[in-house]
């Protein structure tokens, strides 16, 4: 692995990100809020002058990239992006930690916040939460892919270590068509949700920055009572629509834009995706009837705290935190599913449970058919031992980290259930938990200990385990010694 | 005529052997070996590739009538009948076994033209769709569809106490939509009258409408299964094996499919939905046994080998499945199977060259199923324009033959003998296989 090819990676796409500091800078002037603008002009000019000098390692753009080198950098980008976005937050009053934890939650579009008082914080720190998720959403790199012209075959490995779930055939032969296009519908839903919302009364401000957090698949919110805190049911429909669609395979919003209709009805993953919404959507509502005032306010607050937790964005209709058990259970069972393959959401996705759930059903088969010959199929087509085999690794190293993360948030004074959910909250990029890390709570009563562990689950849970995971096997580590 | 065969392999010989009495023949192969085979008959035999110009030249392609292209290799097939249209051949026929060139969809239309082939023929399938036909038929042992499925065919062999033993046939109430069109007695084919008595181990041909048929059916057997969903498995995942598997994929049919070679065994687990693949060989008893092969209601036997279908076959029986269909390689073997207790045996080849043979006798007749090993065929005959109306029973059918069906536009009946035969109707006839040339002259010649 040759560190400088690293390095030198990284640095561009630091710089580059260092020009999003722009935004917010703007908000804050809006605002009034002359601090603000201050500490993210700064923030910006440091990014952008230690990605300027980590581009000096080299001087030129590495023609090819090694499998190792194409992890590191998307590991390491990430984990860099989150310092970087990290310093307006500290200038803002949040300690180290905090502020880490603050930044990572908004780039894996996680959502679990460490802010107690809101009215602390000006609107460009609102706004920045919300930008950072959008960024992440769709992935960082897959964006600078997309609009710079200077990665040619390297973007497309880069691309495919940082995009989420099993990826499928692209969209077009190019890669970086393809990171266009998914922008491109990305963005173009985000304004259809800022109209929308605008239509049902909701401020601009807030409008726009619950808009960047939908598609995102984030979760943050400016208001401290989450969605709740405007008591308005359109905007509950609208969020519940447009989680919806940030939850499905973007690939399939783009091919049916493309005019192809039936795109949506004729992938697996969809339907599943589909009847556990439905499913879920049901059960909840069943157990919400009994306190509910209405029956319509229990399906609306059924269906949208469903696509909140299993698409993995993690807004809050209603504090959820008091519900019964059998309400708790069915979020948390969605909180082990996930959105669809190549959607904004995190989680393990619902392709993988559905081929984990054949491959299972499968097995029974064969002990009835030793010498049958059962392939597990998807959409029709033959899924390769390889990608099975992975796909039930990927689930493997999921479950370990969960479990360890869980014992370290427990072993730091956190009772059972809140470490249970603030591990998988944090892993699957959904935001909130149970407990001590409820919906209208916050991380931060958590010890620093568990805070940073879950600052990890966060950036491990979003490159999909895998990627980070493999990084730690000492071969790679005697690569980096021998250049 | 002059006719060019290239491939002289088991169709090119059957066709040549057909062909030669009445034409002139050239057969074409790449392998001088096959020539000796064909000394026996009154052709001519040019060693050489069909996908040689020079090759199809010397064997006279330019204005010649027709070339037939049935080498084992559909590629070989296919450039074959593009060169010889291209040098002026009129006509072109060509073999193939696999399904990317066959079908009715515009790009299998295109790939004809753009090959100058008038025709494919792709002998597995239709035998597939054959077998499909006989599963989907309960008892019976043969079954054809035509007029786009308005009229079908079965062929039944009567066993004790089928309540058609009972009286003769005009006082059995069958259905006013069927017809008995033949029996066949010791091994000899008769058209029945009123008065005709069927006996036990007799095979009939009834003709007639699917509802009137599917009221016949339990006239036929007194213990007919009437369940819908059957369970069946194929033994070999060749061609035709696959073919079969796939049509019946969709149905509510529990398939199975027993195929030796793993590899080809995930290709058609790739492709099936819902049917079973299993790996292992058909003719291995243990594995029969365990997989229950026993309580299967059709055991389909199709692998290209007739000693290993013969014994697949037998030991299915033995283990209780209830109707086995076998495939005969080497038509001689067809007497065979039937006489060890096979209950339908099919051949590819055979069907296929009849079928070929008949068309390019060509005539007012289109020779629609060839029947019990070519022992009667179904033929179809366009009354001409100028034809007078009369009853069917004034027209003089010839002798062991009868109209089983008219198909009149979208209309298809089963006759009775005061019925009107008209102009442009379309008379499917069954005919004995001696009868045939009176029947196709019927109208005139062309």
């Amino acid at each position: 692995m040759r560190i400088s090819v690293v390095l030198h990676t990284a640095g561009i796409f630091l710089r580059y990100f260092a020009l999003t500091f722009a935004l917010p800078v703007v908000v804050s002037l809006l605002y009034h809020e002359w601090r603000d603008a201050q500490a993210f002009a700064v923030s910006g000019v440091l990014a952008g002058a230690v990605g300027q000098l980590m581009m000096r390692a080299r001087s030129a753009a590495a023609e090819d990239l090694t499998r190792v080198e194409g992890l590191a950098i998307v590991s390491g980008t990430w984990l860099l992006l989150a310092v970087a976005a990290a310093l307006p937050f500290l200038a803002s009053g949040l300690g180290v930690i905090d502020a880490l934890f603050e930044s990572m939650s908004g780039l894996t579009t996680t959502g679990a916040t460490v802010i107690r008082d809101f009215s602390q914080h000006g609107h460009g720190i609102f706004f920045w939460r919300a930008l950072t998720q959008w960024f992440g959403g769709m992935g960082v790199i897959a964006l600078f892919v997309a609009i710079l012209p200077r990665f040619g075959i390297a973007g497309r490995q880069l691309f495919f270590a940082e995009a989420p779930g099993p990826t499928d055939q692209p969209l077009t032969p190019r890669i970086r068509k393809t990171a266009r296009a998914l922008w491109l519908v990305y963005a173009g839903l985000t304004s259809a949700e800022i109209a929308a919302l605008l239509a049902t009364g909701m401020p601009v401000f807030d409008s726009v920055c619950h808009a960047l957090a939908t598609l995102a698949a984030g979760g943050f919110s400016p208001h401290p009572l989450s969605i709740g805190g405007y008591a308005n049911p359109a905007a509950e429909w609208v969020i519940t629509f447009f989680m919806f669609a940030a939850g499905a395979n973007f690939a399939l919003h783009y091919r049916t834009l493309r005019g192809e209709t039936r795109a949506f009805l004729r992938d697996e993953e969809f339907r599943a995706y589909l009847a556990i919404v439905l499913v879920a959507t049901v059960l909840l509502t069943a157990c919400l009837l009994p306190s509910a005032p209405r029956t319509v306010e229990a399906v609306r607050t059924a269906a949208f705290q469903v696509l909140s937790i299993l698409t993995t964005t993690g807004f809050a209709s209603v504090d959820f935190q008091l519900w019964n058990d059998q309400a708790k259970m069915v979020l948390l069972t969605l909180m082990f599913i996930g959105g669809c393959a190549g959607s904004a959401s995190g989680g393990p996705k619902v392709v993988r449970q559905v081929l984990i759930a054949r491959y299972t059903l499968l097995e029974l088969r064969r002990t009835l058919h030793p010498r049958g010959v059962l392939p597990v199929k998807l959409g029709g087509r033959v899924v390769p031992d390889e990608v099975m085999r992975a796909v039930l690794v990927f689930f493997l190293f999921y479950l370990l980290v969960f479990a360890v993360c869980t014992l370290v948030v427990s072993a730091f004074g956190a009772d059972m259930m809140t470490a249970i959910t603030a591990s998988i909250a944090c892993l699957g990029n959904i935001g909130p938990g149970f407990n001590a890390v409820g919906p209208m709570a916050s991380f931060a009563d958590l010890h620093p200990v568990s805070r940073i562990t879950l600052t990890l689950a966060m950036w491990i849970g979003r490159l999909e385990v895998v990627t980070v995971l493999a990084l730690v096997r000492p071969e790679v580590w005697r690569l980096v010694r021998r250049g | 005529m002059h006719i060019v065969v290239v491939g002289g392999g088991e169709i090119g010989y059957e066709l040549t052997r057909e062909l030669s009495v009445d034409h002139i023949v050239t057969v074409v192969d790449s392998n001088a070996e096959v020539g000796r085979r064909f000394e026996s008959l009154d052709v001519a035999f040019i060693a050489g590739s069909g996908t040689s110009p020079d090759v199809l030249a010397r064997a006279g392609v330019h204005g010649n009538d027709l070339l037939i292209a049935c080498t084992g290799l559909d590629e070989v097939n296919m450039v074959a009948c593009a060169l010889a249209t291209r040098l002026g051949s009129r006509r072109a026929i060509c073999f193939v076994s696999r399904e990317d060139f066959h079908g009715d969809g515009s790009n299998a239309q295109a790939v004809r033209s753009h090959f100058g082939i008038e025709r494919i023929i792709w002998p597995e399938a239709q035998l597939a769709d054959e077998m499909v036909r006989i599963i989907r038929s309960p008892g019976a042992i043969d079954a054809e569809e035509f007029a786009e499925g308005r009229i079908r065919l079965l062929e039944y062999r009567l066993d004790a106490g089928s309540p058609l033993t009972s009286a003769p046939l005009a006082a059995l109430r069958l259905p006013r939509s069927a017809l008995v069109v033949a029996v066949k007695r010791d091994n000899a084919i008769q058209i029945p009258r009123g008065d005709t008595r069927l006996t036990v181990n007799d095979k009939v041909f009834v003709m007639g409408t699917p509802e009137a048929m599917a009221a016949i059916a339990p006239m036929v057997h007194a213990h007919a299964a009437s369940r819908t969903s059957q369970s069946v498995t194929i033994i070999g995942g060749g061609d035709v094996g696959f073919r079969l598997a796939q049509r019946l994929d969709d149905s509510d049919m529990e398939v199975r499919v027993i195929e030796r070679d793993l590899r080809r065994g995930e290709i058609l687990a790739a492709s099936l939905r819902r049917a079973l693949v299993i790996h292992g060989d058909g003719t291995d008893l243990e594995l029969l046994e365990s997989e229950g092969i026993g309580h299967s209601d059709v055991l389909v036997s199709v692998i290209d080998n007739d000693e290993r279908n013969l014994f697949a076959s037998l030991l299915g029986r033995q283990l209780g499945a209830r109707r086995i269909i076998t495939r005969v390689g080497r038509s001689a073997n067809l007497r065979l199977f039937d006489r060890v207790g096979i209950d339908v045996a099919l051949s590819a080849r055979g069907a296929a060259v009849k079928s070929l043979v008949h068309d390019i006798r060509g005539g007012h007749a289109h020779l629609l199923a060839v029947l019990d090993e070519g022992q009667a065929t179904i033929v179809e005959l366009t009354v001409p324009a100028g034809f007078t109306p009369q009853a069917l029973m004034d027209l003089k059918v010839p002798p062991r033959a009868i109209v089983g069906a008219i198909v009149r536009g979208q209309e298809a009946l089963v006759p009775r003998g005061s019925d009107q035969v008209r102009p442009q109707d379309r008379l499917l006839v069954f005919v004995a296989a001696d009868s045939v040339h009176r029947v196709r002259d019927f109208f005139g010649p062309t």
